[in-house]
């Protein structure tokens, strides 16, 4: 149960998706151009994240290592397909405008690191934990980013005016250009949050060597350096 | 534990370079300021109070805006050797002279901040930063920011739109020394052609700046504008119109040789100067903007990298 709830919280901050490991980018570019469509873009993603890790964590013994990749794009294409038959029946307007971006959840790297990186490896239990989690950090994260750009580029939350009427929005934010800027100003955001706690706990963090993605092999080798490092740095106290 | 007892002052060990030329940044910059000045005092005589207002919010936030960064990212002090004040002045020779002070505020802030500050200061970003900070104005506000939308009250023409909306007989009276001078509708600095040019030859007889960039920019300018003249002569505009309205000065001169966002070696620098020539004629030509100065020298930096592989063969070297 403590190792479920380890890798459920991961996801909301430690591993948190496009902030963290920066998965996932294309729908955070692309609809979070208001806090509604990232709220139902990342819900979407919540749904087809989970299923899919469950069922790819179930069917883990009998896909052959060799056609996995297909089979995870097959599981996860046709749960995107049901989202997007559910999106259009229960909430039309919301499907128009997230438009492309929800078939392309099939090819979003998240769905697929994840199945690859966790799913395949786990139980279903630990599995339906970890898209639980990535799902909603991925959502919070969304939300977060479309309130951000919403707010100053139109003046609205949810919706809902904030600044009065005397409000000239800042329209650079909701267009393309805005999207990347703001991602870049949250990544290096985070980043500086991390270094400035590790300098309170009194230790250093260096922001590519401890980043949170041990899944993939490239920050694996990064790992082994920095562990080298770190041995080669104690051995001379030791001598 | 033995070094910590010393006294601090007798032992101070620097590294090398221990002998300079004398050339400093303030120095660079306040001739910089110095090359700007004729064109400000025309964009002054002709606009009175308003232009004042604008230079004046511009130079003020972006000086307190790179101040607060370097706070906030604990770096050294370099506020006050001018080149903020420099780049919230080339930023808000950009402008209309009746822009909205909040405007020139953000603006000439999101110019440090955005295109200076976050890639680590001066001399470290890959874009002229004045072109961002006019470049995100633009997408935000484009009302506010619109020469003629602005300037409604002043009885003359932007020569660039009126070419853009309503073709060549528009702008066909309008006659070399008036275009020259400045006495056209246009942003409050980048209209003062003749000053611009007065400026930038002063910088580069004081050694402060290298004539390839703004030559070839200069050269690209024309090329493209009596290459696509001869085309069509009756739908596009002499490349002499080109070369002495809009921002061409100020982008040749000031903007497109901004330190570490242009290319480095001879070669190098002359195809970048005709590149960004050219892309401003085909955006003038076919963009929404009227003058789309700003995106061209933009694209053009994000080519520097490319032209920078052009490189010297070094002496003895295969």
């Amino acid at each position: 149960m403590a190792s479920m709830m380890q890798e459920f919280t991961k996801g909301l901050w430690k591993e948190l998706p496009p902030f963290r490991l920066v998965l996932g980018l294309c729908p955070v570019l692309a609809v979070t151009n208001s806090a509604n469509n990232g709220l139902g873009m990342g819900l979407a993603v919540i749904f087809v994240l989970t299923l899919s890790n469950v069922i790819i964590s179930l069917v883990r013994h009998i896909i052959p290592k060799k056609v996995r990749i297909a089979c995870f794009i097959a599981i996860a294409a046709s749960l995107v397909v049901s989202v997007e038959m559910l999106m259009q029946a229960f909430s039309y307007p919301l499907y128009q405008q997230l438009g492309i971006f929800v078939p392309l959840i099939v090819v979003n790297c998240l769905i697929l690191g994840r199945a690859e990186a966790f799913a395949a490896k786990n139980p279903p239990l630990l599995a339906l934990a970890d898209g639980l989690g990535m799902g909603i950090g991925f959502t919070l994260s969304l939300t977060f980013l479309g309130g951000l750009r919403e707010l100053f580029g139109v003046g609205t939350l949810f919706g809902a005016s904030m600044f009065g009427p005397d409000f000239k929005p800042f329209a650079f934010m909701v267009q393309a250009p805005g999207a990347f800027v703001c991602l870049g100003l949250i990544l290096a955001g985070m980043n500086f949050l991390t270094m400035w706690q590790a300098k309170r706990k009194g230790q250093t963090v260096d922001p590519i060597l401890d980043a949170g993605c041990k899944g993939c092999s490239a920050c694996r080798k990064l790992d082994e350096i920095a562990n080298q490092k770190k041995l080669e740095k104690l051995q001379p106290a030791k001598g | 534990m033995a070094q910590a007892a010393l006294p601090k002052s007798s032992l101070t060990v620097t590294s090398a370079p221990f002998w300079h030329c004398g050339r400093t940044l303030k120095g660079m910059m306040t001739d910089t300021l110095i090359a700007l000045t004729p064109a400000m005092a025309m964009a002054v005589y002709q606009y009175g109070y308003h232009a004042v207002e604008v230079l004046a919010w511009a130079g003020l936030a972006a000086v307190l805006a790179e101040a607060l960064a370097q706070k906030i990212m604990a770096r050294e002090y370099t506020a006050d050797d001018y080149t903020a004040l420099v780049g919230g002045l080339l930023f808000a020779f950009m402008l209309p002279a009746t822009t909205p002070g909040w405007l020139v505020c953000i603006g000439s802030a999101l110019t440090i901040l955005l295109g200076r500050m976050v890639f680590g200061g001066y001399g470290m970003s890959p874009v002229c930063a004045p072109a961002v900070g006019w470049c995100v104005m633009t997408i935000s506000w484009p009302d506010l920011i619109d020469i003629n939308g602005m300037l409604l009250n002043w009885d003359l023409v932007h020569p660039l739109s009126e070419l853009k909306y309503f073709g060549l007989e528009a702008v066909a009276g309008l006659s070399l020394p008036s275009l020259m001078l400045g006495q056209n509708l246009g942003a409050l600095g980048a209209e003062q052609s003749l000053m611009l040019l007065l400026g930038g030859a002063y910088l580069i007889a004081r050694k402060q700046l290298r004539w390839y960039i703004p030559v070839s920019f200069l050269l690209g300018v024309f090329l493209t504008a009596q290459l696509y003249h001869l085309i069509d002569p009756q739908r596009y505009a002499p490349p002499l119109f080109h070369l002495f309205t809009g921002g061409t000065m100020l982008a040749a001169f000031f903007l497109m040789p901004y330190p570490s966002a242009s290319p480095v070696w001879r070669t190098a620098m002359l195809l970048y100067g005709l590149f960004g020539g050219a892309v401003l004629i085909i955006i003038r030509t076919y963009g929404i903007y009227p003058d789309g100065m700003a995106f061209a020298v933009l694209l053009a930096n994000m080519f520097t990298p490319l032209f920078d592989l052009i490189q010297p063969k070094p002496f003895g070297g295969r």
